[in-house]
């Protein structure tokens, strides 16, 4: 589903990643690891087309996301539901508008964007929120709400940046549960985090970045 | 099409939120378009002004002594004929003479000594006005001097040359005024929303990020144009029509006896001013925003 073949980034000549390969099935939920700084922001950006590489292919889904033309991006994005590690939740919206906004980009009509957005929201435990604005939310409630705006466009594949980097052991739990759930509709899954507890005993597919590339793979 | 409804919240909502900056964007533009409907009312009324003077233009064409009276009959069926005529008068020499001699009154005596009229007898002829070209009634009389019988013709040559001075003047006027004021409402809705777009950059970069299309991005701003400049323009039209309105109430009410004959704005141009805006605000808008690269 995503496959990375000796892909390259650089920032400003600092590289990053070098000659990165690894790839992740169809319906296969993985995780990648490694220190602050190894590269698993840039890692996902790459997937979604937010940066593109210096060198080396990606594809995801048959479709060459390095090459991936201008106009063709947004079409590809929408077949992604990413949850942002910085969140970019609208702070002139409130919750609910945050999350219907995604569906409103997938052209949803009215009606069928309320019901599926009261469902997310029951899902991440926001209901209460849903007229809140983002800055008067706690950190762990935000990621919340970008967990929710992820998946509630039932995306082909879902790439969550450091998602539960703010939320309690019992969210943390609620949240994996979720993604769990996702991944056996149908969705691909990729978590990037170096919280440990995350993928201990998942007995999912770990990928360690070390050394600017996949160093080695574990199951955890 | 689906998301209409939501491109008209959010334009609407932006327009609220920012609603000082809108409206000294709407004024502006009204005042813009005022200026060009003031001129344009002011070039309309010279211009029926001119054309009622130029009623009265005519053209004598003066017969040659040696012409026969058939001659005379052959000119002046010619004339009847000729459709750029809208009244023919014939003058015979002894009319001539008693309009001289009118004109002499006492005077006269000096005429009475002449035992034969020198006076030549000739055609008034009355030009339509939208024929009065300088180019075509110089063309027009010199074919006439080519006529069987005819002396000489003459008009107005200056007179009508500075009249129609005045007249292309005025339209270039109006044409670089309205030109200026094309670039000027345009400008001003371009950096309204040249300012919005870049003050939600955040909020687009999001949006690209959720995979939203260029229209998606741009078409709540390209309305928030549309709206300002539609209310500049009917703003101007509205402000036009009661300026007007109060004028013609305000000289009917003094002055009753003068017949005034103001021309107005025809009623499309109530529709045509606000589509105008609209459109220099639309065109504005589009440019503010700029390529969206993803
Ligand atoms: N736009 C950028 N310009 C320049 N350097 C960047 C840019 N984005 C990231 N970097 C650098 O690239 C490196 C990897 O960043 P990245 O965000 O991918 O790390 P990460 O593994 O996600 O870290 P963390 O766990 O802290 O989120 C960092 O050293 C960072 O300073
Ligand atoms: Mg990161």
């Amino acid at each position: 589903m995503i496959r990375f073949s000796n892909v390259s980034k650089s920032y400003d000549k600092e590289p990053i990643l070098k000659n990165l390969t690894m790839s992740v099935e169809r319906g296969e939920l993985a995780f990648i690891t490694g220190p602050s700084g190894a590269g698993k922001s840039t890692l996902l950006k790459l997937i979604y087309c937010s940066e593109r590489p210096d060198e080396g292919q990606i594809t995801v889904a048959d479709q060459v996301a390095s090459k991936m033309k201008q106009r063709l991006i947004p079409r590809y994005r929408r077949q992604i539901g990413v949850v942002f590690q910085d969140f970019k939740l609208l702070n002139n919206k409130t919750v609910y508008d945050n999350i219907a906004l995604a569906l409103r980009i997938h052209q949803m009509n009215s009606k069928a964007i309320r019901s599926q957005v009261i469902n997310v929201l029951k899902e991440v435990n926001m209901t209460h929120k849903a007229k809140e604005y983002p800055p008067c939310l706690s950190g762990g409630e935000q990621q919340r709400v970008v967990v929710a705006r992820a998946m509630v466009t039932k995306p082909m594949i879902l790439l969550a940046d450091e998602p539960t980097g703010n939320l309690d052991p019992e969210n943390e739990k609620s949240i994996m549960h979720l993604f769990r759930q996702i991944n056996t509709m149908g969705t691909t899954v990729l978590i990037a985090t170096h919280n440990e507890s995350l993928y201990s005993g998942s007995g999912r597919r770990v990928l360690i970045i070390k050394d600017k590339y996949i160093d080695k793979e574990i199951m955890g | 099409m689906k998301s209409i409804p939501y491109y008209l919240q959010t334009a609407l909502k932006n327009l609220w939120i920012e609603k000082w900056i809108n409206l000294l964007t709407v004024l502006s533009i009204s005042i813009g378009m005022l200026i060009l409907c003031t001129f344009s009312v002011i070039t309309l009324n010279l211009d029926s002004v001119l054309k009622q003077w130029s009623k009265g233009f005519g053209m004598v064409v003066y017969i040659n002594e040696q012409a026969s009276k058939e001659d005379e009959e052959n000119l002046k069926a010619l004339f009847m004929a000729d459709k750029d005529f809208l009244e023919i008068k014939y003058i015979s020499k002894e009319e001539a003479l008693t309009g001289v001699r009118k004109a002499l009154g006492d005077d006269a005596i000096i005429i009475d000594e002449i035992k034969e009229n020198p006076l030549p007898s000739s055609f008034e002829l009355k030009l339509q006005s939208k024929l009065l070209v300088p180019e075509y009634v110089k063309s027009k009389a010199a074919k006439m001097k080519q006529m069987a019988g005819v002396a000489e013709v003459q008009y107005g040559e200056q007179w009508l040359s500075s009249l129609n001075k005045i007249s292309e003047t005025m339209q270039k006027g109006a044409i670089v005024l309205g030109l200026a004021i094309f670039i000027a409402v345009t400008f001003i809705t371009y950096s309204t929303i040249k300012i919005f777009f870049h003050r939600r950059k955040e909020e687009v970069e999001t949006l690209k990020l959720l995979g939203a299309t260029k229209m998606f991005i741009k078409f709540p701003y390209l309305l928030e144009g549309l709206f300002i400049g539609t209310l500049g323009g009917i703003i101007s039209a509205a402000t036009i029509y009661s300026a007007y309105s109060f004028v013609t109430l305000r000289i009917g009410e003094f002055l009753p006896s003068l017949n005034f004959s103001i021309a107005v704005l025809p009623v499309q141009a109530y529709i045509i001013i606000p589509f105008a805006g609209a459109f220099m605000s639309l065109i504005g808008s589009y440019i503010a925003i700029g390529r969206i690269k993803y």
